[in-house]
């Protein structure tokens, strides 16, 4: 990322307004994964989730850290996987695999 | 070899990266370390609140002033308001068995100096227009406040490592000796040790685990609170909202307020609070499930259920997440503060359940001036890790 300072103010988090310099920052401040950053910064915790900005962050990281990308990805999502009214919600079959 | 430290802070959540900040501001050379990611365990998970209005009188209470009065001065020395807001908070009654239990309550937290009202169904519609009809009436307090954990959580991180202050992450403890030197040796699960007269324990629900590595006992349990994240939408109305039937059954046993078989399993109360991001934090459930912290269908739907049988019109509002914690919890509702017997140098601070972020910055100032030897106005035998006798980790 060569050219990062003309870019700082490029929206990498559209849901959250957060920018690659916000971005960059928390990279530097030792926040290395995409979750780390997301708590950091808000990236990532808005409408979507995640789901348009955090490959993005993820490859942000691996080329400012040199981590492989699967190191610095979420390992798992979790219910709701997009947003659902509460109505609706209700009527979700129960599939926990945890409840004893 | 170790690196020369004064303080071994076991545990990065937000006690431990306040302690952390205290410490060093004090002129301590101080590493935190943790097993996870920022944010990873119940600090990350959780909401925002500085609430006054679920304690009793007595030392919960009264720290919670003192540490909002910390709060206010961190907001200055740090130049960032971390998201800070005094939204006041509802507690919300829904018949004459609650309102009679609540009145004596409120009495009793007027007496003790918290600035806390009853107000009838016409106000509370006031402050809430889509209050469900059939709740009569409504508790207020302008003093519940809340501040953004992730945020808190940053500024400790950020003004403590501007200090000297290290944090290592994604390296768990897996062992803690006693030198012949009085030092503490702290070792890494990537063979690291961290040699230091003190060490604080602050892991949380994992307090546990850690005090065993020095023989010590520390009775916390793991209570996972499920939390369930609306979508942005604007407010809906002025405060906070929390529920008096829960609060009820917990501070009169015998009373005729009694809790549905989905309540009482999923430990639901309701906790209602706009977030920092402007989305409304839902929850909660109190459940003892061990160290699991998955979501579940159950408790999400629970949670759903519960909301909308006191706000009717978020039906249609989307949800966009759940999350879920471990609460710390300890036999007598007050956290663990304190050096323990027999272990010089050997503190623990945890055990706040659902007050981590309320009371992080007193527990961190109390913890600091215990370590460095300050003078410390209150006793603080209450919070003792040494007031349980012969208790037994499980």
């Amino acid at each position: 990322m060569s050219d990062e300072t003309e870019n700082r103010d490029m929206l990498i988090c559209r849901c959250e307004e957060v920018t690659l310099g916000e971005i960059l920052d928390a990279i530097d401040d030792g926040f290395v994964t995409v979750k780390d950053v997301k708590r950091a910064t808000r990236a990532g915790m808005g409408l979507c989730q995640g789901r348009s900005c955090s490959r993005t962050i993820a490859r942000i990281i691996s080329q400012r850290t040199g981590k492989p990308l699967d190191e610095v990805l979420p390992k798992s999502y979790r219910y709701p996987v997009r947003p659902e009214k509460m109505s609706a919600a209700l009527s979700e079959e129960s599939e926990d695999e945890s409840d004893s | 070899m170790g690196k020369a430290l004064d303080v071994v802070v076991v545990g990065g959540g937000i006690i431990g990266l306040a302690s952390g900040y205290f410490l060093t501001r004090n002129g301590k050379r101080v590493a935190v370390l943790d097993k996870g990611g920022f944010a990873d365990g119940a600090s990350g998970a959780c909401d925002d609140m500085i609430l006054f209005q679920s304690k009793k009188p007595g030392i919960n209470l009264e720290l919670t002033f003192e540490s909002l009065e910390l709060y206010k001065r961190l907001i200055v020395d740090f130049d960032d308001s971390m998201q800070f807001k005094n939204l006041g908070g509802m507690v919300l009654i829904e018949n004459g068995e609650e309102l009679a239990i609540m009145e004596q309550f409120v009495k009793e937290q007027r007496s003790y100096g918290l600035d806390v009202e009853l107000i009838d169904q016409k106000d509370a519609r006031k402050k809430q227009p889509f209050l469900s009809d059939h709740i009569i009436a409504s508790t207020y307090s302008m003093m519940d406040s809340q501040i953004d954990p992730f945020h808190v959580m940053r500024a400790f991180e950020k003004q403590g490592s501007a200090l000297g202050m290290q944090i290592i992450r994604r390296n768990g403890v897996i062992a803690i000796e006693r030198l012949g030197n009085a030092n503490w040796k702290v070792i890494t699960a990537d063979g690291t040790a961290y040699e230091a007269p003190a060490v604080v324990n602050a892991a949380g629900a994992w307090a546990p685990s850690i005090a065993t590595m020095v023989g010590a006992v520390v009775p916390i349990v793991p209570k996972r609170g499920q939390i369930v994240l609306s979508e942005r939408i604007p407010p809906i109305g002025e405060t906070n909202l929390w529920n008096a039937k829960y609060l009820v059954t917990k501070l009169h046993k015998g009373s005729a307020v009694t809790l549905s078989a989905e309540e009482v399993e999923l430990g639901l109360s309701l906790a209602f609070t706009r977030s920092a991001g402007g989305t409304y934090l839902m929850g909660s459930t109190r459940e003892y499930v061990g160290y699991d912290k998955s979501t579940t269908i159950a408790g999400i739907k629970g949670i759903i259920n519960l909301t909308l049988g006191y706000l009717p019109k978020m039906k249609d509002v989307g949800i966009v997440r759940a999350m879920a914690g471990l609460r710390p919890e300890t036999p007598d509702g007050k956290m663990i503060l304190g050096e323990h017997a027999g272990l010089d140098g050997f503190y623990t601070a945890a055990g706040h359940e659902g007050d981590g972020i309320a009371l992080a910055p007193i527990t961190a100032k109390l913890l600091s001036d215990l370590v460095c030897g300050n003078r410390i106005e209150r006793t603080l035998d209450e919070l003792s890790p040494n007031r349980f006798g012969e208790a037994t980790n499980e």
